[in-house]
C-alpha cells in the first residue's frame, strides 16, 4: 500500500489527515478554555503544535515516531498520576470537592433564614416588564404587591383578581406564567431573591408559597471572611477549605472547597487512629493474601509441571485441560466462582452437605479468595515451570544421578535452585500483580464481610487497593485526597519491588 | 496392569485431580446454561434435559442487551487492539532502532510508567473524564469514546514496552541494508519493520484485545448507560445479588463470551508464554 502512496499524494494525504486533527484538537481547547479548564486547554494546544512542527518539518526523526504515542500517554497516564500527586495534597473530599469560588457562591445560598417576623405568603409567579416576578397574596391583611428581584409595587385590591382561595392571580401589569413557561420555572424563580424591604426578601418554597427570608451570613470580600448577621459570628478561612468559627473552629460552614493540605493526607495515615487502624489490618492481610496466593499457584503449577515433565500418555490432553482456567475471561470466572460460594444455592456448598456463609464469615471469605486465586493463577506457573525444567541441561541431572544422587536429592540440590533463580523476577512480577489485584476481590466478595456496626468502610477481604477505591468511590464520604495519597504509597512500594525483580532478572543492564 | 499405568500413576492421579479442579467451575457453568431452572443449583452431576431456554432468553428478551453488550466490547477492545499496536510499535520501533538523544532517559521513564498499576490513577482519571464531559460531552466520563482513549493511553506503556522486547529480538541486518540504499527511517518502518514484524504485531494486538475485553472497573467506572456497557461490566450488573434468578442466561451469556477468547487464548498460548516472562502478567 505504502508503494502506492507516494510524493505528492502522501503529502497531500498527510497534510489533510493533520488538518482534520488539528482544528478537532483546537475546537476542543476553545470549549475548553470556555469552561475555564485552562491546563486541558494548554495541553490541546501543545498537541497540536507538536504534531504540527513534527509532521510537517523536519525537527525531529524519532519524534515522527513517538507523538502519538507521546502524547497518548501524557494524557491519559502522566497526567492522571501527576494529578493523583496534587490531590494527594489536598482536602479534597465530599463537602470540599469545589473551588472557593463556587463555595462562597454556596455559602451564600444557604446562609439564608426565615425573617424573625415568619411571614409567610401566597405567591403567583409571572413576569412583570419582562423580567421573573411574583404577584404576593397577604390574604388576611388584604394588600397585594407584585415583586422582582429589584424592587416591589403594591397592588391595590380593586385591581386584582382574586381566586376560590382569595389569592391574586391577576393583576395590571402582570403576566402570569404559562404551562410551557411553568416546566422550566424552577431553576430561575426558586433561584430569585424577590424584593420585600430593605433587610428581607420573598424566598419560593414550591411553586405557591413565598416565605419573608433574610440573609444571615453575609460575606466580606476586603478581609475573606463571613460575618453572620444576627449574632456577629465571624467565620474564617481555617486553612483546610472551610470557613470556620472565630471562637471555635469545630464550626464550620457548607460547603467547603478543595484546599492545600500539602503532606496531611499523608500524616494522617500514621496519626490518624480511625485511619491508621483499618490501613494496617489491610496492609497485613495483602502481604498475606498476595503471598499464600503466590505460594499456592507457584507450587500446584510447578508439581504439575514435575509431573507431566515425562511424556506420559494423555500429557497433550492433561495440558490442554489445565490451561483453561488461565484462558478463560477471568471476569467471568471470578464470577462464576461467586456463585458456587453462595451459601444457598452454591454448588460448593452441596458437593461439600455443608452450608457455610462463605462470604459472611471473615476466615471463610479469605480462604475462598485465595482457593478461587490458586483456581485463576496455577495455569500460567504450570507453564512456565515447565518451560523452565526443560531448559535445565539434561547433562547436570545425568550427571548427579550418576554420582549416586537420589531422584529427591537432585530436585532439592539441582532443579529447585535453577529453578528458583530463573523464574524468582516472574515470582517477584506475581507478588506485584496480586498486591493490586483489585478484580478478584472486587468482583467475589467485595472486600466483605465488614463490621457493620462501627461504621468502618474496610472488609475483611479488602486489599489495599480494594480499600482505596472503597475512599475514593464508597458510599460514604468519598476522599479523593486520602486516597490519592494511598495510592502514590501504593505505587512505591509496588514500583521498588517490581524494579528489584528486574533488577534480578537483568533487564536493567541491556539498557544503553 | 500395564507396565505405564503403574510407574507413572502419581502423574496420572495428580494431573486427573488438579484437571477435575480445572473443569469443575466450567462444567458447572455449561451444565446450568443448558438447564431450564435458571438456577445454579447442582441438582446433580448429569444434566437431566438440555434446555435452550436460557440462550433464547439472552438473545429475545429485551430487558437484557446481550448482543449489545458484545458488540460493544468487540468494537471497544478491536479499536484498542488495532490502535494501540499501530501507535506503540512506532514507538518501540524508534527506541530499539533510532539512536537519539534522551533514548536511556526515554526507556527509564517508560519502564517505571509501564509498573504504575493503572488502576490507582482511577480517581485521577475520573475527575479529569468529569471535567472533560463538561466541554466535550462525546468523549467525557460515561461515553465509549472516552473509554476507548483511557485504554489507549493506558496500553500505551505495556504494550511498547512489549513490543520493544520483540522489535530487539528481530535481527536489524534487513533495516541497515535499507539504510545503505537510501531508505529513510519512516520508509524503513513502513516497507521493511512492519511486513516483517507482522505477525509478531498481530500477536500483540490479540493479546491487548484479551486484556480489554477483560478489563472490568474502568468499563463499569464510565459506562453507566445499559446500552453503552461492555460484556463483562453488562452481566456483572446482571447478575448482581440475583444469583438464583439470573443465573442461567448469566452461565450462557458468559459461555458464549468466553468461547472467542480461550480460542485466541490457546492458539497463541506459546507467545502468551514468552511475553509473560518478558515480564507482564495477564490480567
Amino acid at each position: 500500500m505504502t508503494y502506492l502512496i507516494r510524493g505528492k499524494v502522501a503529502i497531500f494525504l498527510k497534510v489533510i489527515l493533520l488538518t482534520l486533527l488539528g482544528s478537532v484538537l483546537l475546537l476542543l481547547a476553545q470549549s475548553a478554555v470556555a469552561q475555564r479548564e485552562y491546563v486541558i486547554a494548554a495541553f490541546l494546544g501543545f498537541s497540536v503544535l507538536a504534531l504540527a512542527l513534527t509532521y510537517l518539518t523536519k525537527i525531529s526523526i524519532p519524534l515522527k515516531f513517538f507523538i502519538p504515542g507521546i502524547l497518548l500517554l501524557a494524557a491519559f497516564v502522566i497526567g492522571p498520576i501527576l494529578y493523583t500527586v496534587t490531590m494527594s495534597g489536598f482536602n479534597y473530599k465530599t463537602g470540599n470537592i469545589i473551588s472557593k469560588e463556587e463555595a462562597i457562591i454556596q455559602v451564600k445560598i444557604r446562609g439564608v433564614e426565615a425573617a424573625p417576623s415568619g411571614l409567610t405568603y401566597d405567591v403567583k409567579l409571572g413576569k412583570s416588564s419582562g423580567l421573573p416576578a411574583i404577584l404576593v397574596s397577604d390574604i388576611t391583611n388584604l394588600q397585594y404587591f407584585i415583586s422582582t428581584k429589584d424592587n416591589r409595587v403594591s397592588v391595590a385590591p380593586g385591581q386584582v383578581t382574586l381566586n376560590e382561595y382569595g389569592v391574586a392571580i391577576t393583576a395590571p401589569n402582570f403576566i402570569a406564567l404559562n404551562e410551557s413557561e411553568f416546566a422550566s420555572a424552577d431553576k430561575i424563580y426558586s433561584g430569585t431573591r424577590f424584593t420585600f424591604d430593605d433587610q428581607s426578601f420573598v424566598a419560593l418554597e414550591g411553586f405557591e408559597a413565598g416565605i419573608v427570608s433574610q440573609q444571615i451570613l453575609e460575606y466580606l470580600p476586603t478581609q475573606d471572611v463571613f460575618k453572620n448577621l444576627i449574632d456577629g459570628g465571624i467565620y474564617r478561612d481555617n486553612g483546610r477549605g472551610n470557613y470556620a468559627l472565630e471562637n471555635d473552629d469545630t464550626v464550620i460552614l457548607e460547603p467547603g472547597w478543595r484546599a492545600p493540605i500539602w503532606f496531611e493526607n499523608y500524616s494522617k495515615i500514621v496519626t490518624d487512629p480511625r485511619v491508621r487502624e483499618p490501613i494496617i489490618r489491610v496492609f497485613i492481610w495483602t502481604v498475606v493474601f498476595a503471598l499464600a496466593t503466590v505460594l499456592t499457584t507457584f507450587a500446584l503449577g510447578l508439581l504439575l509441571a514435575l509431573a507431566l515433565n515425562k511424556p506420559i500418555r494423555g500429557r497433550r490432553i492433561y495440558r490442554s485441560v489445565l490451561v483453561l482456567p488461565y484462558a478463560m475471561p477471568s471476569v467471568m470466572s471470578i464470577l462464576i466462582w461467586g456463585g458456587m460460594f453462595n451459601t444457598e444455592f452454591g454448588a460448593i456448598n452441596t458437593l461439600l452437605g455443608t452450608d457455610i456463609a462463605w462470604f459472611s464469615d471473615p476466615n471463610f471469605a479469605r480462604v475462598a479468595v485465595i482457593l478461587v486465586n490458586l483456581w485463576l493463577g496455577f495455569p500460567y506457573f504450570y507453564l512456565i515451570s515447565s518451560g523452565a525444567l526443560q531448559a535445565i541441561p539434561s547433562e547436570l541431572l545425568e550427571a548427579a544421578a550418576i554420582d549416586g544422587a537420589n531422584p529427591r536429592q537432585i530436585f532439592r540440590k539441582i532443579t529447585l535452585p535453577l529453578l528458583l533463580q530463573v523464574l524468582s523476577p516472574l515470582l517477584i512480577a506475581s507478588f506485584a500483580f496480586n498486591f493490586n489485584n483489585f478484580n478478584l476481590i472486587y468482583l467475589l466478595t467485595g472486600g466483605g464481610p465488614r463490621n457493620e456496626l462501627d461504621g468502618e468502610i474496610a472488609g475483611a477481604t479488602d486489599i489495599l487497593i480494594s480499600y482505596t477505591y472503597k475512599i475514593a468511590f464508597g458510599s460514604g464520604t468519598q476522599d479523593l485526597g486520602l486516597a490519592s495519597a494511598i495510592s502514590l504509597i501504593i505505587f512505591l512500594l509496588i514500583a521498588s519491588i517490581s524494579l528489584y525483580g528486574l533488577r534480578k532478572s537483568k533487564v536493567l543492564e541491556t539498557f544503553g | 496392569m500395564k507396565k505405564w499405568l503403574i510407574q507413572d500413576s502419581w502423574r496420572h492421579l495428580l494431573s486427573i485431580a488438579i484437571c477435575l479442579f480445572a473443569l469443575f467451575p466450567l462444567y458447572l457453568v455449561v451444565i446450568s446454561s443448558f438447564s431450564s431452572t435458571g438456577s445454579l443449583q447442582l441438582s446433580s452431576f448429569i444434566p437431566q434435559e438440555i434446555s435452550f431456554k436460557n440462550y433464547e432468553k439472552l438473545f429475545n428478551d429485551p430487558t437484557i442487551p446481550y448482543l449489545t453488550w458484545v458488540k460493544n466490547s468487540l468494537i471497544i477492545a478491536g479499536s484498542v487492539a488495532v490502535l494501540s499496536v499501530v501507535i506503540g510499535s512506532a514507538s518501540a520501533f524508534a527506541f530499539s532502532r533510532l539512536k537519539f538523544k534522551g533514548r536511556k532517559i526515554g526507556i527509564q521513564t517508560l519502564l517505571l510508567v509501564q509498573m504504575f498499576p493503572a488502576i490507582l490513577a482511577i480517581s485521577a482519571v475520573y475527575v479529569i473524564m468529569e471535567r472533560v464531559y463538561k466541554f466535550a460531552p462525546a468523549i467525557g466520563l460515561g461515553t465509549q469514546a472516552g473509554l476507548l482513549l483511557v485504554y489507549l493511553g493506558g496500553a500505551m506503556g505495556v504494550n511498547i514496552w512489549l513490543l520493544k522486547g520483540f522489535v530487539d529480538s528481530i535481527p536489524a541486518e534487513l533495516d541497515e541494508a535499507a539504510k545503505i540504499d537510501g531508505a529513510s527511517e519512516v520508509q524503513t518502518f513502513w516497507l521493511i519493520f512492519v511486513p516483517l514484524a507482522a505477525p509478531v504485531l498481530a500477536v500483540v494486538s490479540l493479546l491487548s484485545f484479551i486484556g480489554t475485553f477483560n478489563e472490568f472497573i474502568l468499563a463499569r467506572l464510565f459506562l453507566v448507560d445499559m446500552e453503552t456497557r461492555t460484556v463483562a461490566v453488562g452481566l456483572q450488573q446482571f447478575i448482581g445479588g440475583q444469583y438464583s434468578q439470573n443465573w442461567g442466561p448469566f452461565a450462557a451469556g458468559s459461555i458464549l463470551a468466553s468461547i472467542p477468547i480461550v480460542i485466541i487464548f490457546l492458539s497463541l498460548q506459546k507467545y502468551i508464554v514468552s511475553g509473560l516472562t518478558a515480564g507482564s502478567v495477564k490480567g
